[in-house]
């Protein structure tokens, strides 16, 4: 059975139940994940009021029926639906009870915009298959954003998805967080601007594979010193900086004690020590390499590492790299065998993204089970279901369903509130800006989405998406999916079509 | 403001986030099935009794309170009420208590027992090398490893039965249909060459145009071989299209004894293959068919049988510009007869959620357990035998935990194939007890 239901479009909440309550619970109290608080709530900007339903926060909270309020782009308001004060200017939505409103959904892991479809040569734009070290380069410039596949995501439910290079390289260059904006005419359109820059690595089978007769690595003892090598390199590179730095402090505060030395007094009074004579010129900066600057940043923990890595044992001798260079992953990404070794994981604080079911496609996909997500969740470690797919990125929440269920069938407790972390907070702290998004608090990003019911049954999809507070998709309705350009007269009749 | 008014219409579900329904009395576990390996003769399974089960029979009807008698590993009967021990002397008897129970799901094109691991080519079996692309006598059934990860990891969430087809070439061989035994060597293989399989769009010279004259030409070659085996005989013979153990192997599909299934999905193959299919008399059905809808009046017009996987929605190739979720829905209500699959030989055990999404976007929900059984059977014409739970039918049945197969929450909790109850374990079930707790490992 469907019930339409229309908008109340309220003025002075003339249609509209009015609320008992003006105070509402904040739903900061037990939050996931190690977010800050987020910024004070808006008090600018358009007001939706979404009441009724199940309001999932991802924060622990349940409300139901619950209520949300959107305020421009954030969201400024979360709690019971009769506990949210709606403002008078208010376009008030009452949803069906069956319906329920979850964040916006957050793929660490696709390349829409970098593979897009169709899968022409000409879209292949992830791997810099030139060396297999290639830090220097960035998603974001390869990123096409008339792929077809985004607007599919976004009628998924997704609102944030971090775009990554391929897995040819050992150090495949930086990954692109992006807001799934509609109708942007380049990759700046859809930057995630908070987003803190990540970098993809790869373990395994890809780098040797692709580099096996190009020079190498062949083995996966190649791929390690590959990695080494580069940190090191980046270790040297900034100990010429940080040299350069302090020849330059010297050389400036000497400059402030006496006049800027000339070559004609070169000889003149007082000729001191070396030293002295090495800062009469300016220091010059080493060479810049853009490349070494992303590696330096992983090193200074200013950007975040995402490693593609399936085994448990290379998983393990990557942490303890990372370790001796004195920096963290923040995401084994695909870890096929996280369930292996999530005790280690989880006291390294390194997330896992992972599929629900994906498994021997390949040698190091072997040993996937279902329970993957369960298991390392109950070791304490914080999972994430990504989907790598732009099939899979448009059901994310299925795909959390069945690791959910697979879970409780082999008897590992996961409620639907863990399950729904997978997809949402867990996800926004693996890129960095789960102080901004991943969940429905105050001050937050408006990255919304209502579900037709329960996000975890197969028959429910999503009905109204609103990413940054603007309306982004609607199942049945005017906005409907958005289009890209590659969809106009070659799609035109599937305009409807799920 | 000028912001559109939001319509939401809302599907309500029995319950937002419902957990699993409460379970059901547990089965009795039936027993083991001894393990023999010394016979050399295949062990009879023992007579089971399945009572108190919710029939989903698999052609739409459903017993709400049956009994299912498997003698030999076929059904021997099928009826509402309760049959006792006098029906079935000697018989197991299991009472369901009510719980849903279905014909095995049937998967369709895979390559199961032919490929472990994906990217590791010492593991496959699914083609035939050869410079010719007309391989129509490449018959795969002898190659099947039943000792393969991938059945078991199948078989215990539901999949009982698969078409195991070659790939590569244009004409890549013939299907080869199994009961998902794990490790039963001796009767994984249910029949062999029960459909020859093929590749449209561009899979030879380049082009579709040749591709589809390529087809019709070993065909039209078969045809003259037969009719002209003296003259072949004594050298005498035209250029053919193919070896002629290749187009020997053509014979009964030109005889109409078993079907021509091709992998095709833009609409405009779609169109030439029926017509091909019209023009030499054969059964046929396509594999793919992402553009299906766009040809529906036509392939149920020409009563072709067509296989789709729900989730092809995106432009991946040109070919399937035209991809809907909703493909099944509307060539359904169109009067073809549609299955559904999972083009992934390892996770062909994903069929339920396949079947899901496909109710998700319009399929009749028995229509979609059809697509699922009875209508992969008649894909491959072995509806007699395979598909729903009939009388004289291999005994290839699920008894689910959850009222809805479909649903994430619903698992097999026990799965019998050809009569037989399996060990409800994997390889993959193994390495979660394994690593259950890490608590034996080195910190």
């Amino acid at each position: 059975m469907k019930v339409a239901l229309l908008a109340c479009l309220a003025s002075g909440a003339l249609a509209c139940d009015k609320p008992t309550q003006t105070e509402v619970p904040d739903g900061t109290g037990e939050t996931a994940g190690d977010a800050e608080s987020p910024p004070p709530a808006p008090t600018e900007g358009a007001a939706i009021l979404l009441r009724g339903g199940t309001v999932l926060t991802a924060t622990g909270q349940t409300f139901a029926p619950g209520a949300v309020l959107i305020r421009g782009a954030d969201i400024a308001a979360v709690g019971p639906a009769d506990a949210v004060e709606v403002p008078e200017d208010a376009e008030v939505i009452e949803l069906d009870a069956s319906a329920v409103i979850t964040p916006g959904i957050i793929d660490t892991h696709s390349h829409m915009g970098v593979y897009a479809s169709p899968g022409f040569r000409a879209h292949g734009d992830g791997n810099e298959v030139a060396s297999p070290v290639t830090p220097y380069v960035r998603a974001e410039e390869g990123f096409w954003p008339q792929d077809p596949q985004i607007n599919h995501a976004i009628a998924g439910g997704v609102t944030v998805a971090q775009i990554l290079p391929g897995s040819a390289n050992l150090i495949g260059g930086r990954t692109f967080t992006v807001k799934l904006r509609p109708n942007s005419r380049s990759a700046e359109d859809m930057r995630f601007a908070a987003a803190p820059a990540g970098l993809k690595m790869a373990c395994g089978e890809n780098p040797k594979r692709v580099y096996g007769e190009k020079g190498g690595p062949t083995t996966r003892m190649g791929n390690v010193a590959g990695y080494r090598k580069a940190f090191q390199e980046a270790v040297e590179y900034q100990r010429s900086w940080d040299s350069y730095e302090r020849a330059l402090a010297m050389w400036e505060t000497e400059s402030d004690r006496r006049p800027r030395p000339s070559r004609s007094s070169e000889d003149g009074e007082g000729g001191g020590g070396g030293g002295r004579r090495e800062y009469r010129e300016q220091p010059q900066p080493p060479p810049r390499d853009f490349g070494m600057d992303t590696l330096v940043g992983v090193l200074d923990g200013d950007i975040l590492v995402h490693m593609h890595c399936y085994r448990a044992d290379e998983m393990s001798l990557m942490l303890e790299l990372a370790a001796s260079f004195g920096f963290s992953i923040r995401s084994f990404h695909h870890a096929v065998e996280a369930y292996k070794i999530a005790d280690r994981l989880a006291a390294a604080e390194t997330s896992v993204s992972i599929w629900a079911d994906w498994w021997g496609f390949k040698a190091e996909a072997y040993d996937g089970v279902r329970e993957n997500a369960a298991l390392f969740t109950q070791a304490g470690g914080r999972a994430i279901i990504h989907s790598d797919s732009a099939e899979g990125i448009q059901r994310l929440n299925q795909e959390a369903a069945k690791a959910m269920f697979a879970g409780r069938k082999a008897g590992i407790e996961v409620t639907p509130e863990q399950a729904l972390e997978w997809i949402t907070i867990n996800a926004a702290w693996a890129l960095g800006v789960d102080d901004v998004t991943g969940s429905l608090e105050p001050g937050k990003d408006a990255d919304v989405v209502v579900w037709s019911g329960d996000p975890f049954s197969v028959y429910t999809r999503a009905q109204v998406v609103f990413v940054d507070g603007e309306l982004v998709y609607e199942r049945e309705g005017e906005t409907g999916r958005p289009r890209s350009d590659f969809d106009l007269g070659l799609r035109d009749d599937l305009q409807e079509a799920p | 403001m000028t912001r559109p008014a939001l319509r939401l219409s809302l599907v309500v579900l029995a319950s937002a986030l419902a957990f699993a329904p409460p379970f059901l009395s547990a089965v009795q576990a039936a027993p083991p099935v001894a393990d023999n390996p010394d016979a050399s003769e295949p062990q009879a399974a023992p007579a089971t009794l399945l009572i108190h089960a919710k029939i989903h029979v698999g052609d739409g009807t459903v017993i709400d309170d049956g009994s299912v008698l498997i003698e030999d590993g076929k059904i021997a009967k099928v009826q509402p009420g309760t049959l006792g021990a006098a029906d079935a002397p000697g018989a197991t008897v299991v009472d369901l208590g009510g719980k849903t129970l279905t014909p095995g799901l049937i998967a369709a094109d895979t390559a199961l027992g032919l490929v472990e691991i994906g990217l590791e080519d010492s593991t496959h079996d699914e083609a035939r090398q050869d410079e010719s692309p007309i391989r129509a006598s490449y018959d795969p059934g002898p190659a099947v490893n039943a000792d393969s990860s991938l059945i078991a990891v199948q078989a215990i969430e539901g999949i009982t039965t698969a078409a195991v087809a070659p790939r590569g070439g244009l004409i890549s061989g013939s299907v080869a249909w199994i009961d998902l035994l794990p490790n039963d060597h001796r009767r994984i293989v249910a029949e062999r060459s029960v459909a020859v399989v093929a590749n449209g769009g561009r899979a030879v010279q380049g082009s579709r145009a040749a591709t589809l004259a390529e087809l019709r030409r070993a065909f039209e070659d078969a045809q003259w071989l037969r009719e002209n085996e003296r003259n072949f005989d004594r050298g005498a013979a035209r250029e053919l299209a193919g070896h002629p153990a290749d187009l020997e192997a053509l014979w009964p599909v030109l005889d109409d004894e078993v079907p021509l299934v091709v992998r095709a999905n833009r609409a405009s193959d779609l169109l030439a293959l029926v017509e091909l299919a019209g023009e030499l008399g054969v059964e046929l059905t396509i594999l793919g068919a992402a553009e299906g809808w766009k040809v529906k009046e036509e392939l149920a017009a020409a009563k072709v049988h067509v296989v789709v996987q729900p989730t092809r929605n995106l432009p991946g190739s040109l070919d399937g510009l035209g991809s809907r979720m909703d493909n099944a829905a509307l060539l359904q209500a169109a009067g073809v007869t549609v299955a559904l699959a999972v083009f992934d030989t390892h996770n062909v055990r994903n069929l339920t959620q396949e079947a899901g999404i496909a109710v998700a976007n319009g399929l009749d929900a028995k229509a979609a357990l059809s697509a699922v059984t009875l209508n992969v059977a008649k894909a491959y014409g072995l509806d007699d035998d395979y598909g729903t739970i009939a009388v004289g039918k291999v005994a290839s049945v699920v008894v689910w935990d959850g009222e809805d197969p479909f649903e994430f929450s619903t698992w097999a909790e026990q799965v019998y194939v050809r009569g037989e109850a399996l060990d409800m374990r994997s390889r993959q079930t193994q390495l979660r007890e394994r690593y259950r707790e890490l608590d034996g490992f080195a910190p």
